[in-house]
Order: structure tokens, then sequence, then C-alpha cells
């Protein structure tokens, strides 16, 4: 991972379209030494690729043994839940939707984006009283919570 | 009885032979004919293991009928045999029989019945899914075979440990076919449900656009996730890459906008349903009219059964994609216009 104390905007700077390239995957080493050889910063840069290369499902059964996170693998990503969201409406990182699916599908990187989101739930439980599939979606949230906390 | 008071039914498939069975049990003699050596259509020659969506096994639904049909001493089965002429006015047709040996005969009928039926879509025309060429990218029509015989394996005899199922594979794609074949997302969800009873331990990730599992068969895609934890992502696979040992697909997971390029061991192509060379054939031999998917066009878009030429009536896959029930429907619902057309002196005489 890149080192947290460098400024976003100096990392990657030789990189061409640099606009486009998420900072998070920019990986430039302040200091690295390949075999005698100096490749620290911009010879040692990396960008690592946006693209999904596995689906693991060890997080979705971990939030199905939390409670209220049995029902997980039930979801299809219709989207009642985050249309009835307070929170979603205010805050457009939070979308239970999307939460259930990255869980489900065991999408590292942008879990690793969106974790410090989960806890924004407010319990009200729109979301359950909604669902079409009894899901319970605000169930699912604590338990996403919960097993985020433990994996780490 | 004479010719003119007898049906020609072509095609001995799920609607053909309801067509078949119905009129021989209403009176009428019919005379079947049968492009293949055996009958059934396609549920038997790709030995469909069980029939969506209950998974019932396939022979409890073709077993009556075939046998039906063959006793039925009203019934002249030929097979391995074309319409290759049709003459003659409504209600005397005359028909040209031609025989994949060579041999030919001529007979008469009152009515005729088309059912023709499909082919599953071939893959390898849609090259970006390397199906023809990689070992282990299959069509679902030959995984009915291979769930049949209880034995699934990757072509090395390795189990796999993933699978993927490629929705809409020659269809909904201006590339290939613009229509939905409206039973292959079924047809999937079926064989992802009867793959993880076979190999347990197994992960099925079913690539879609859209789950089109139309009325009660909604109920199959529902268990398959809450019962059997199959797996479902939206998007559609750009590109299928062999490695030799594994199959790299490739796609976008639209739920999170962002592309994939995951390793599975099989790969199963959810094949779509296109107009088979039988049903040209026959649109030929009896000057019926086609639509432009090469489909053939019934008088009304809602009235399958009538194909606008007196005499001659449509039923099943021929007309439009659709599933076995509804073909068994549609067999059945061609018999009683027949019925009507080759009985209709005789009922005008009873009404006075």
């Amino acid at each position: 991972m890149a080192d947290a104390k460098q400024k976003p905007e100096e990392k990657g700077r030789f990189i061409v379209e640099r606009q486009y390239v998420d900072d998070r995957r920019i990986n430039e080493p302040k200091k690295l030494d390949a075999g005698g050889m100096d490749v620290s910063g911009r010879w040692g840069l990396l960008i690592e690729p946006r693209t999904i290369t596995s689906f693991d499902h060890t997080l979705m059964r971990d939030v199905q043994r939390e409670a209220g996170g049995k029902f997980i693998h039930r979801c299809f990503q219709c989207g009642n839940c985050t249309a009835a969201c307070p929170t979603a409406e205010e805050h457009p990182e939070f979308n239970p939707r999307y939460f259930i699916h990255v869980v489900r599908m065991g999408y590292q990187a942008e879990l690793e984006r969106v974790r410090q989101y989960v806890y924004l739930c407010a319990s009200c439980g729109r979301c359950t009283e909604t669902c079409p599939r009894e899901v319970d979606p605000a169930g699912v949230m604590a338990a996403i919570g919960t097993a985020v906390r433990k994996a780490r | 009885m004479s010719d003119s008071g007898r049906v020609l039914v072509i095609g001995g498939g799920p609607a053909g032979l309801r067509a078949a069975a119905d009129l021989a049990a209403l009176g009428i003699p019919v005379v079947l004919v049968e492009r293949r050596g055996e009958l059934g259509g396609a549920p038997i020659r790709w030995k469909y293991k069980t029939l969506a969506p209950e998974l019932r096994p396939t022979e409890e639904v073709m077993g009556p009928m075939i046998s039906e049909v063959e006793s039925h001493p009203l019934v002249k089965v030929h097979r391995n045999s074309v319409v290759e002429r049709v003459s003659g006015p409504a209600g005397n047709f005359r028909i040209a029989l031609g025989e994949s040996g060579g041999g030919a005969q001529e007979l008469g009928v009152g009515a005729i019945i088309t059912a023709t039926g499909f082919e599953h879509f071939d893959a390898s025309r849609d090259p970006r899914y390397e199906y023809g060429r990689a070992a282990n990218v299959i069509g679902i029509h030959e995984l009915e075979g291979m769930l049949k015989d209880g034995r699934v394996v990757c072509k090395d005899g390795r189990k796999p440990e993933r699978i993927a199922f490629v929705f809409c594979v020659g269809s909904r794609d201006r590339a290939t076919n613009p229509w939905c074949c409206t039973v292959c997302c079924g047809v999937s969800i079926k064989q992802g449900i009867e793959l993880k009873q076979l190999l347990k331990d197994v992960e099925i990730y079913n690539i879609y656009i859209d789950v089109r599992t139309f009325g009660l068969w909604e109920q199959l895609y529902w268990s398959s996730m809450e019962e059997h934890g199959i797996n479902f992502i939206r998007g559609r696979v750009s590109q299928i890459y062999d490695t030799g040992k594994q199959l790299l697909v490739k796609g976008e997971d639209t739920l999170v906008r962002g592309p994939f390029e995951v390793l599975m061991d099989m790969v199963v192509l959810a094949v779509g349903i296109t107009p088979g060379e039988g049903t040209a054939q026959a649109a030929k031999a009896l000057d019926l009219t086609c639509n432009t998917f090469g489909f053939l066009q019934p008088r009304h878009p809602n009235v399958h059964y009538d194909s606008g030429k007196a005499g001659i009536f449509l039923a099943g896959a021929c007309v439009a994609p659709m599933s076995v029930e509804e073909a068994i429907l549609a067999g059945s619902a061609a018999a009683m216009q027949a019925a009507k057309f080759v009985r209709k002196p005789a009922l005008q005489a009873a009404a006075g």
C-alpha cells in the first residue's frame, strides 16, 4: 500500500493523464531497493488494476453467522432498501443494496473504500419493512458492521 | 375415411406429438412426419434430464405422449421423412413425402399442422465465447445430457469447482439474434441447482443481463439463491480466454460498476432458441410466411395457431420461442383447429 504520509497530489505525478487514476491504486514506494538498485519513488511506481480478479464468499458467510445477517444471500439487488433509506438520501456512499453485493461477492478493494460508511446506519428499519425478499437489510447492515470489525 | 378427413402433422416434438395424440383421440386419422429417426423432438434428442420449473423428469411428460402416438392405430408415423411439396386446395391437400433413404410417396390430407420446432443456437457463431475451441465451454443443451448421465467433469477429468453460466448467448444481441429465448434463464438456473446437488461444493455464477423467470418459474430463481446459494452477477460477458487449464471470464459487474476477469473451470453458455432448418424447409414446401427472424408468421401475432392459410395450422416453437409446457398447449390448440376444419362438413350437417 502507498505511504500514508505522502501527499496524494505528489503521488504518481509523472503518470500521463494522472487525474484518471484513483490515489489508492497508486503504489509509489518512498524507499525501495531491488538487489542493489535504487527503485524508490517513480522508478518503483505501480498502478494497481481496478479489475475484480476473484469472487470470494468468506465475508458473506461471516455476516450470515452474525445477528441479523442470516438472510443476506436472499438479496436480488432491487434497491428498495436504498430507496427507503433516509441516510442514503443524504449520503451517496451509504447504500445498503451496494454493501450487500460487495460483501456477497467479496470485493475487498471496494469494501476497503466504503467500510467507513457502514456505521452510518441509523437503524430506523425502513429498509427491512420494504424489502420484498425478507433479507432484513437493517439486520444485515449491523451484521456487516460486526463482521468487518472482526475481520480487521 | 377419405383422405380429406385426415390430418398431416409435421414434426414429432412436444407440440406435434400432442396434436397427433389429441386428433387420434377424437377419431381423426393422422399422418405424423418426423425429419429425424426418433420421436420426441429437442427434449429427447438432447436428453433433457428434467424440466423447469419443478425439476420433474422429462420422461414423465414425453414418455406418455410418445407411446400414445406410437401405439394408436389411427396415427401413421413416418420417420426420417420430410414434406417436400404440398399442392391442391385446402381440404384436399396432396402431400409429396421424401424419405432420407431416397423413397418417396404421395398422399392426401384435409388439413396440416406445422410443428417443426427450433434449434439451440450454435454458439460458434459468436467467437467471443470460444465455443467449439475451448474444451470446457459447453452449451446448456449439452449439459442436459451430462446431467442425465450423472457425470459432469472437465475435459481432462477434473471435477469443476467453479462454473459460470453465461445468459443470453445468441439472444438479445444485434450481432446474432435480437429476440429473447424466454426459457434459458430458467433452464440455466435449474441446471445450476442440479449441479449443486451433483457436485456438492461447486460454486455457481449466473452472469445475466436480466433474470426472466416468468410466471411460476420465478420460484426457481428464488430457491436457487435461498436454498442452493447460487450467485448472480449482473453484466454481459465480453470475452472468454482459454488459459489451457481454466477459462478467464471477462465482463462487468454492473452493480458495482467494476470490470471483472475471473477464472472458471467450466463455462456453460445459455444458448438461445433459433428457427430450425426444418421450419425453413416446411415454410418453403407449404408456402408459409416467415417473419424477419425466420419464425413462422401467424396471421395475427396473438393467435399463434392461425397460419393465415386455410387448412394449415401452426404449433410450438416454430412460431416463437417457448417452453415445453407452452408447446404442448399449442399442439393441443392446433389439433382443435384442425379437427374443426376437417369435421366442418359433418358438423354443418349435424347442425342442420
